[in-house]
């Protein structure tokens, strides 16, 4: 194991956010594990701790959508312990306005952090939902994500995680802009100028994919190894689909002016990245079977876990949601054998927590009509 | 809930940034409970307001408009003998340019560009006083420009474009430092943060 220090969510108070009734819960510093039928509130609950973690949501992009119908708006304060920081616990908040885009008031310790990126930055979480399956199977828009939530952390590191997520907002308006004004038919005069920011922050952008690649890709291979049984090898490779130098970037662009026009958007740069997976030579996406994807996903979420924790000498926070689904007794093993292997704390939400085989350090709640309660 | 009139007074008042419903009301009540003078004396500055301060015909800033000349009403800065006119500093709003004022760094002349390239908005260069531009730079003897538009995509694209448009001029033009904080803008940027950025101005050959 690894002499990282522990990271957990002690305190949730929650507030008018969707089902959950006004109340505390008191979370335990290693495996919580969050029963009831569905519909009751269990991903509710883990929706306020991720938001509250990163002032965002991962079921919606509109965050008025939180807030109980009847409510002017949601909150969630964590008090966190962390050992990074012996003594003190952190307290984040985030309040949710019910009206119009869902604006967010976020405090950090009594006060407004300088950005969004150091409060979502503080206390590093990991999440593992039904939808992340998709991550071997589906677009790649979900690999960019994981290479990104990856790379932030590597990039805070040395300070600077704030500074890639402005690098990921520009480069998506530049393009943004570039792509309008090529169907506007405007001229070089101003295409001239966003080819240059896209290609500024694209190349910063790549770099700190390439690094988070890295960092995931022996882990990755490790932990496929040691689930899966076939004895096909797995290969994980970074694909910018864009030149790692500025000005061969900008040229290429300049070049490509009338297909993209076509096109109607950029047919090169780092907004079509992938990370590809090989098993036995050929894409896993055609070859793999649903266990084989299944093993994949698991240990790419053990390396996002491992990654992040390297980086930030803490282990991360994992937030498992429905694993009830996951519960077929020839998988299981696997499952459980990931779980077992996190140091950090868990929190995980079930219908069957009778199947839940984890002994030891372990606290379950109940979920009833938006009320959690110890069992 | 206030009478009609009130109510009509208050509603003008939210229409000002930062004033919501709350502080709109305040500021009724607090006219209504004051000598009748100052809703009166505040109600006449505020009908001569756009008749007496225009943009500048040669900078674009806030003006005093003359009587006799209010066709080009000149500001303080550029009434200013005492300012370099071979510098000029160039920005995107009458807010930064009074930001750069009170850092107290900047020893030569504005222009005031009014709005940035933007295509998502459908601002392409032929909506930026380019002429306007050029001819102050002329009439002036402008020797080096510095632009100041501020730090966000619009900005630094605006910045690129203007670079590669004045190049061929024989200027010398840079671009403040990028010491004001990113996507911030550049009205809230500190005093000394702001003067720092324009010390430390990077040539954009
Ligand atoms: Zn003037």
């Amino acid at each position: 194991m690894t002499s990282n220090a522990t990271l957990g969510i002690h305190r949730l108070e929650v507030r008018d956010f969707r089902n959950l009734e006004a109340q505390v819960v008191e979370l335990g510093p290693r495996f919580n594990v969050l029963a009831g039928e569905n519909g009751q509130g269990k991903t509710n609950l883990l929706e306020a701790l991720y938001v509250a973690t990163t002032t965002r949501s991962f079921r919606t992009s509109t965050l008025g959508d939180c807030v109980r119908h009847d409510a002017a708006s949601a909150f969630a304060r964590i008090r966190v312990l962390d050992d990074r920081q012996p003594g003190v616990a952190r307290i984040q908040s985030v309040e949710l306005d019910g009206q119009g885009a869902g604006r967010r008031k976020v405090q950090l310790d009594g006060k407004r952090p300088p950005t969004l990126a150091e409060y979502a930055l503080a206390t590093p979480i990991v999440l593992f939902e039904p939808a992340s399956l998709a991550l071997s199977q589906g677009g790649a828009a979900d690999r960019r994500r994981l290479l990104d939530r990856v790379a932030i952390h590597l990039a805070a590191r040395h300070g600077g995680g704030a500074e890639l997520l402005v690098d990921l907002e520009r480069y998506r308006r530049a393009h943004g802009h570039r792509k309008k004004a090529l169907e506007r038919a405007m001229d070089a005069r101003v295409l001239d100028p966003y080819e240059r920011l896209m290609a500024e922050h694209g190349v910063r952008i790549v770099r700190a994919r390439r690094e988070a690649a890295e960092a995931l890709a022996g882990r990755v291979v490790a932990g496929f190894e040691a689930i899966a049984t076939a004895p096909l090898r797995l290969e994980i490779a970074y694909a910018p689909k864009a030149p790692e130098d500025v000005d061969a970037f900008s040229a290429l662009l300049a070049e490509r002016r009338e297909l993209d026009a076509r096109r109607g958007s950029a047919t090169r740069g780092p907004h079509l990245d992938d990370l590809a997976f090989l098993l036995g030579g050929r894409p896993a996406r055609q070859v793999a079977s649903q266990g084989q994807h299944r093993a994949l996903v698991l240990a790419l979420k053990g390396a996002e876990l491992a990654a992040i924790a390297e980086a930030r000498e803490v282990e991360p926070i994992l937030l498992l949601d429905d694993v009830s689904s996951e519960l077929d007794p020839r998988r299981n093993a696997a499952l459980f054998a990931f779980l077992h292997a996190q140091v950090g704390q868990v929190v995980l939400t079930t219908t069957r927590p009778e199947l839940i085989e984890i002994a030891g350090d372990r606290r379950d709640f109940d979920v009833v009509a938006g009320l959690v309660r110890p069992r | 809930m206030l009478p009609r009139h009130a109510r009509i007074v208050a509603r003008l008042l939210e229409r000002l940034p930062g004033v919501g419903e709350r502080t709109a009301t305040r500021y009724v009540l607090h006219l209504l409970a004051e000598d009748p003078a100052l809703s009166q004396a505040l109600g006449d500055a505020l009908r001569e307001l756009h008749a007496r301060v225009r943009g500048c015909a040669r900078c674009g800033n806030l003006a005093e408009v003359v009587p006799g000349l209010e066709a080009s009403p000149i500001c303080e800065i550029c009434a200013d003998g005492r300012r370099d006119a071979s510098v000029l500093c160039v920005v995107a709003r009458v807010q930064d340019l009074a930001a750069i004022e009170r850092s107290g760094a900047m020893r030569g002349r504005y222009f005031v560009l009014g709005r940035l390239v933007s295509p998502l908005e459908g601002v392409g260069p032929e909506d930026l006083p380019l002429e306007r531009l050029r001819a102050r730079i002329a009439e002036d003897g402008v020797k080096e420009v510095i632009i100041a538009t501020p730090p966000s995509v619009d900005g630094e694209a605006t910045s690129l474009f203007l670079a590669r448009e004045l190049a061929a001029l024989g200027l010398s033009i840079s671009r403040i430092a990028s010491g004001v904080p990113h996507g911030s803008e550049l009205e809230y940027a500190d005093q000394v943060t702001l003067g720092r950025a324009i010390a430390g101005r990077k040539s954009l050959g």
